[in-house]
């Protein structure tokens, strides 16, 4: 059975890539633009991985996981959170919102691939 | 992977950014950011620099990177946005621009004002690292829990360095209990590491599982002695486990090491020493006499620093949660809820969909001339009923291509602050109805034009400082850009309040390159419009700003390429308004069909204002009353020299253009249709009164007026009856 990710990132063309790589690795992919889009997408469904930016309008990604880990069915899915180098304090509000796993952007598609690929067997 | 279109969709974004970026500077100009937008800023450059990195776009990366630090200093407060920062991050906004239009033109990046654009914005950032090639690729901060044995033990020389032969690392795990409820793995992370090498041996530790009851299910009561073969570098095994590294002690062994490196690793770990000797002997790292012979040594040198005691002391502290404030961030964000949703569509799809349209247009029309051939009742009805639908997906189908007219206008702002700084002017810029609608195609054509026009007004609309002073009038300048619908048309107005046109200036001049005769007589608004000649060009005046080698006659033939018109209306020491009058589409129209001598030609029924009946003592050509009013008309006949003799009775169609109307005389009304715009091709596209061609339903071509050129042709002939003698001009190509 396929894994599916979810990406959430107001770039089209940054979804538009990591999704590519991540369906060429066999992996399912639910792009999102932005938190509020991503919840709604979500619904409850299955999925094995959340990649989210921090910032996005509308619903910014530290407020989109602590909104996804208050749903039990989350409690246990991992948390990419993609960030900036000079991004501490944001950091520290992500982990206590429940995101652990970080990758820094600028980033390579391949890159993305690891870091996924630890997270999910 | 395929990432062309990818990119495309990068590119598109970026100038999407960038625009944004550019309008949200401007508005600094004006009035201090509320946060919201500084915030917006900020993720601007942040979201060109996270997707350019995705496509290897260095310079795009490093430029932009030196753009985001600033606002990112500037968001948290920690800059002021002051004039000197506005405009250099215009020009940095601009060098984005071109970094990426380099890219969309598959070129190598302009490289000459990168670098020092680059040392202006760093010097806004002291903080900034001033080598931005240094970007760390993957590894997030935070404290490296990763530690390893020979960095914690580096000078002990216990036990005479028994060089040990196991082939492989040594990894030695312990999870933290919450890892789970973090969301990791530690099996995923161990099956990752399958794509370094191979998984020698693995060893459970499950020496904390509490008793059933006792245990929390969530939690992970595990740790992991692993033997791995690789040929990686110690910094690639340690990043598999960059994710856990706050909750987890990790500590790795490379393959060969020496045996007090083992010694380390047994006296960091919580178990029992002698237990851990077990696995690693089980593990194939360690034989049981090199163990034993590397125990009785460490009990000789008692007086060393314990191996154990060094390791706590630089890693085996787990690292502290740090419990910070949760900040109050959500107000911003709920701001913007009612954004729109929208689809990205190719622009050859749509175009493609509406020739579709076109073609059922005419398809239906036929249908329904079949219906009404047939006499059948219900086949007319149902006809009748197919077409009304085929009406409803047409407008629907022409919407899709309608776009605001506001993303032409909105590069303006820029425009004229850019070229009053250079001229020395104070100018204000109004921008008025940059909500009305019109065909994407045109929005795309109307850029150039409109650009002159509002050039033209920076530079010689707008008076100096001192000769508006001197004319009384406020220093600052003001050109409005106004778009507003009008009968079927958009009308679009660039109006200056400078000192108008001169109208005896230019008259002399046209004089001068022979445009009219000396003593020619004409009045204003024919001198005005003599601006828009061919070889009316204002040498003396050029400068680099407007002319640029391109005159008005350049704009009034783009405007007529798209069916447009254009006036001048000056008042000499109040300004000059320019108005364009384009069509809302070039597709499709909603058409009036009028019957001359055994032809059909079509009206855009937006611009039929009534019909009437010719009366019999109208002349050739002239003007008829109206109910008391003047309307100056022709004669269709007449005018396209049609042969065949006019019926008894003939009508008047009245049409409006630019809030002039006048009648033009057919011999029948024919009613409503579609009429599917064809263009005429190169032989016949110049030919005047025309405006374009349609298919009719039962197949037959019928020419489209051109309404604007016959309104002028009317009144131009009101008043001067010359019994049709100019026909022969006005046909000619």
């Amino acid at each position: 059975m396929s894994k599916t990710v979810l990406i959430v990132d107001d770039s089209a063309s940054l979804r538009q890539v990591v999704s590519l790589s991540l369906k060429g690795a066999g992996y399912q992919v639910i792009e999102a633009c932005d938190g509020r889009d991503a919840l709604g997408k979500l619904g409850g469904q299955k999925v094995h991985l959340i990649i989210s930016d921090v910032n996005m309008p509308n619903m910014d990604g530290i407020a989109f996981v602590r909104e996804v880990k208050k749903n039990p069915s989350y409690k246990f899915t991992p948390v990419i959170m993609l960030t900036t180098e000079a991004a501490e304090e944001k950091k520290r509000l992500g982990q206590e919102a429940g995101a652990r796993a970080w990758v820094v952007k600028p980033f390579q598609p391949q890159q993305m691939l690891a870091a996924v690929s630890k997270l999910v067997m | 992977m395929d990432l062309s279109q990818a990119l495309a969709t990068f590119l598109d974004e970026s100038r999407e950014l960038l625009a944004q970026m550019e309008e949200i500077l401007l508005r600094a100009e004006t009035a201090a950011l509320p946060t919201d937008e500084l915030h917006a800023l900020f993720r601007c450059a942040h979201t060109i620099k996270g997707s350019a990195g995705l496509f290897g776009l260095d310079a795009v990366v490093h430029f932009t990177h030196a753009v985001e630090s600033v606002l990112d200093r500037m968001r948290n407060g920690e800059l002021e946005l002051s004039d000197a920062l506005i405009n250099l991050l215009l020009e940095s906004q601009d060098h984005i621009a071109s970094l990426v239009a380099a890219v969309a033109a598959e070129l190598p990046p302009p490289e000459f004002e990168g670098a020092p654009l680059r040392a202006r914005l760093e010097a806004f950032c002291a903080t900034t690292p001033a080598t931005p090639a240094a970007l760390p690729a993957t590894v997030a901060g935070g404290d490296p829990v990763v530690c390893s044995a020979t960095e914690a033990a580096p000078a002990l020389e216990v036990g005479g360095s028994v060089a040990l032969g196991a082939e492989h690392w040594h990894l030695s795990l312990r999870f933290a209990p919450e890892v789970l409820r973090n969301g990791m793995d530690p099996l995923a992370f161990i099956h990752y590491l399958r794509t370094l090498g191979e998984l020698v041996h693995v060893e459970t530790i499950a020496d904390t599982l509490p008793e059933l009851a006792a245990g929390d299910p969530e939690n992970c009561y595990l740790g992991f002695e692993i033997a791995l073969r690789s040929t990686a570098p110690r910094a690639e095994i340690e990043a598999v486990f960059e994710f856990v590294q706050d909750s987890a002690r990790i500590v790795l062994v490379p393959p060969a090491a020496r045996v007090e490196e083992y010694l380390a690793l047994i006296e960091a770990l919580d178990e029992d020493p002698r237990r851990l000797g077990e696995i690693l002997v089980t593990c194939g790292s360690v034989t049981a006499r090199e163990l034993e012979a590397a125990l009785a040594a460490q009990h000789v040198q008692a007086e060393a620093p314990r191996v154990g005691e060094l390791l706590v002391e630089h890693a085996g502290v787990p690292a502290q949660v740090v419990q910070a404030a949760l900040g109050k961030q959500k107000a911003a964000e709920e701001r913007r809820a009612s954004e729109t949703r929208s689809v990205k569509v190719p622009a050859d799809r749509l175009d493609a969909l509406i020739d579709q349209v076109g073609e059922l247009v005419i398809a239906g029309a036929a249908t329904q001339l079949q219906a009404q051939q047939a006499g059948s009742r219900a086949l007319q009805e149902t006809a009748a009923n197919l077409l009304r639908l085929v009406e409803d997906v047409r407008d629907a189908a022409l919407r899709l291509r309608m776009t605001p007219i506001g993303e032409v206008f909105n590069r303006f702002p820029r425009v004229v602050r850019d070229l009053a700084r250079e001229l020395g002017k104070d100018i204000e810029l109004v921008i008025r109805g940059a909500e009305a609608e019109l065909d994407k195609s045109m929005v795309e054509k109307i850029g150039d034009p409109l650009m002159h026009l509002v050039r033209n007004a920076l530079d010689h609309g707008i008076e100096s400082p001192e000769r508006r002073a001197a004319a009384g009038k406020p220093a600052r300048g003001r050109v409005e850009l106004r778009a507003f619908h009008e009968s079927g048309s958009i009308v679009i107005e660039v109006a200056d309040d400078g000192g108008g046109l001169d109208a005896r200036r230019i008259l002399a001049k046209a004089v001068e390159r022979g445009l009219v005769a000396a003593d020619a007589v004409l009045s204003e608004a024919e001198i005005h419009r003599l601006v828009l000649a061919p070889g009316f060009s204002t040498a003396a005046e050029l400068t680099s700003l407007s002319g640029r080698g391109v005159g008005m006659d350049v704009v009034k033939s783009s405007v007529d390429a798209l069916r447009g018109t254009l006036d001048i209306h000056s008042a000499p020491g109040c300004g000059t308004t320019m108005r364009l009058c384009l069509p809302l589409t070039l597709a499709i129209i909603d058409g009036f069909q009028v019957g001359v001598a055994g032809a059909t030609f079509i009206l855009p029924l937006d611009a039929v204002v009534e019909c009437i009946e010719l009366p019999a003592d109208a002349g050739a050509a002239g003007y008829l009353d109206l109910r008391g009013q003047v309307l100056p008309f022709l004669r269709l006949r007449a005018l396209f020299a049609l042969e065949g003799a006019p019926p008894p009775r003939q009508n008047v169609v009245v049409v409006r253009f630019g809030g002039r109307q006048a009648g033009i005389a057919v011999d029948h009304l024919l009613g409503e249709c579609q009429a599917v715009i064809k263009p005429l091709g190169p032989l016949f596209e110049r030919v005047a009164g025309i405006a374009g061609s349609t298919i009719l339903g039962s197949g037959e071509v019928a020419l489209i007026l051109d309404v604007p050129q016959l309104v002028q042709r009317a009144i131009a002939h009101e008043g001067r009856d010359t019994g049709g003698a100019p026909r022969a001009r006005f046909l000619a190509a």
